[in-house]
């Protein structure tokens, strides 16, 4: 449309003017604040430059929230995609039209779910010893006793667990709609040609849905980074250290243990840094 | 011959699906029992299907000053941030959807980066800044930290939904005289707005669901219910389990309501495509 009009600049601008306002004030704000000295106990403050990024070499914390945040996000995003395609391609194949409809709607019920409201129900549901999801365990070995949120090697899956309920139920509903969008000839060529019907999905459908599903990936990568909530509530980082990210630790160097506000800053700092540059590369590769 | 051979594929096919759906509700399917049951029928070894309900658990957590005050304060920052979103974030997408111009997508990408930042590295500058405003702990920030979410995520959703509007009938409003500000308002809003109340509902569900920045940016005035509801497990065990799980279901409750429009928002959205 090559009307001439006021109509964007009144739309858009001041929109946009907000939202890089309330964006790179705390942003650029939470560069100054790493580069000085402040702790929430005091109001004085100064500058100590790097100093911060410094100690955060030698942390061994720190290396070890790295470390996990790493684990947390290859295990939930790869399980996130596997129960999505999984399932979709299950509906796509065995579901009729009423049932894909059902499953649709309660595999949308998780991710509506507030992560802390997810993260109790399973909190409850993981206690060893009235915890529904540790009954059959219990009932099998005669009562012996599966705490799998206080076990530093289980600690972590059991809260990824949660992330995945909520994330890869829902992608299946994606992945669903996905298949259905495809045109039916490919599938039926390939029927034709006796193809199996899961070499029909990994030759044919998945590939022409390549882009899509990196897209969704892509979504899941970035939802991923909030597992705040989940681990909060659930474990508060531990057993020990073995599930704190980087933002649980931050929190905890910030507010909970020492009030460092400004060393936790340049923790955040590191992470947005991070984020931002591998997101932007990987944005501008799955949209080229 | 074929469908013989794959049966019992199908039949195990049809058994996982099942279990899925199953574990897709039943934790909160139980979450909600527990909410009606006394603590002798919580705290067992072998879970209690069969006992007698109870109101006493809704009706403490309904009583509760803290919990009160944590649903008024996240209706109020929800519904002012939502409003804020669609106020600014639907003429704005319609903007870009429109009217594309050398930026659009720059713009496009802009709005998607602030998807990136992580929470801490927002909260934490802005708990300092609200603290030297005098305005930590207050509603209003709140609000204003929310609105960075709704603005950006009703964007986000609502250029592809101007998008799918076809040009031709808006075409056809200038034809008859219409003005820009009017096409808009008349003819694109109207006809997008299925898509467009799927957008508002899923930033109402964000910013309802929100936990970090809330937990950052109040210390008793402005908590909202996720916070309030994760303090009373803070307590431990002394705090009876039937409460907790009570409070996870009003919790719950409200995201729950928008079910049904965010289904039919995720159809539309598919349906779009296929054309």
């Amino acid at each position: 449309m090559a009307r001439r009009s006021s109509l964007p600049v009144t739309f858009v601008v001041p929109t946009i003017a907000i939202l890089l306002v309330l964006s790179m004030v705390p942003t650029l704000y939470a560069i100054v604040i790493a580069l000085q000295n402040r702790e929430l106990s005091s109001t004085d403050y100064s500058w100590v430059w790097l100093s911060n990024f410094q100690d955060l070499l030698f942390d061994r914390r720190f290396l070890n929230a790295v470390w996990v945040s790493v684990k947390w996000e290859v295990v939930t995003v790869v399980a996130t995609m596997v129960v999505a395609i999984g399932l979709g391609v299950l509906m796509f194949e065995v579901a009729s039209p009423r049932l894909r409809n059902l499953y649709c709607l309660l595999f949308i019920i998780p991710v509506l779910l507030p992560r802390v409201s997810a993260a109790f129900v399973w909190k409850f549901a993981y206690h060893p010893l009235y915890g529904i999801a540790t009954y059959p365990y219990r009932l099998i070995t005669g009562g012996l006793i599966f705490d799998p949120l206080s076990k530093p090697s289980t600690a972590l899956f059991a809260v990824a667990s949660v992330d995945v309920w909520q994330w890869g139920l829902f992608f299946a509903v994606i992945v669903l709609k996905l298949l259905e969008t495809l045109p039916p000839q490919p599938i039926e060529a390939a029927r034709l040609d006796h193809a199996k019907r899961w070499q029909i999905h990994a030759y044919v459908t998945l590939p022409m849905l390549k882009a899509p599903l990196i897209s969704l990936m892509f979504v899941k990568m970035i939802e991923s980074l909030r597992s705040f909530d989940l681990i909060y509530v659930m474990t508060r980082g531990g057993p020990g250290v073995a599930t704190e990210t980087l933002d649980m630790y931050a929190f905890s160097q910030g507010f909970i243990e020492s009030g460092k506000v400004s060393y936790a800053s340049a923790m955040a700092v590191l992470m947005m840094i991070a984020t931002v540059i591998s997101f932007t590369m990987l944005w501008k590769r799955v949209q080229a | 011959m074929k469908s013989y051979r794959t049966r019992p594929g199908r039949l195990i096919g049809k058994a996982i699906l099942a279990l899925a759906g199953f574990l897709a509700v039943f934790p909160l399917v139980w979450t909600a029992l527990n909410a009606l049951k006394n603590n002798v029928d919580i705290i067992t070894r072998v879970p209690r299907v069969v006992f007698t309900p109870t109101l006493a658990n809704i009706s403490y957590i309904l009583g509760r000053d803290s919990v009160i005050t944590g649903l008024y304060n996240s209706v109020v920052a929800c519904g002012a941030a939502v409003l804020i979103g669609v106020l600014l974030g639907l003429p704005a997408a319609y903007a870009v959807a429109r009217y594309p111009n050398r930026w659009a997508g720059d713009i496009q990408f802009f709005v998607l980066s602030l998807r990136f930042l992580p929470p801490v590295a927002v909260a934490i500058p802005l708990m300092v800044i609200w603290l030297q405003i005098g305005l930590y702990d207050t509603l209003p920030a709140l609000i204003v930290t929310y609105s960075l979410l709704t603005i950006s995520v009703i964007m986000w959703l609502a250029i592809p939904a101007f998008q799918a509007v076809p040009k031709e009938i808006e075409e056809a409003a200038f034809v008859d005289g219409y003005g820009a500000y009017s096409v808009f308002w008349r003819i694109a809003l109207p006809v997008a707005a299925r898509s467009l109340i799927g957008a508002v509902a899923f930033s109402f569900v964000l910013v309802w669901n929100e936990f970090l920045i809330a937990l950052m940016l109040s210390s008793s005035n402005a908590k909202t219910l996720p916070i309030v509801a994760s303090e009373l497990s803070q307590q431990g065990m002394n705090v009876p389990w039937g409460i907790l799980n009570a409070s996870v279901v009003l919790l719950s409750l409200p995201p729950l309501l928008f079910l049904g429009v965010l289904s039919g928002f995720l159809n539309s959205v598919f349906r779009q495509k296929k054309t």
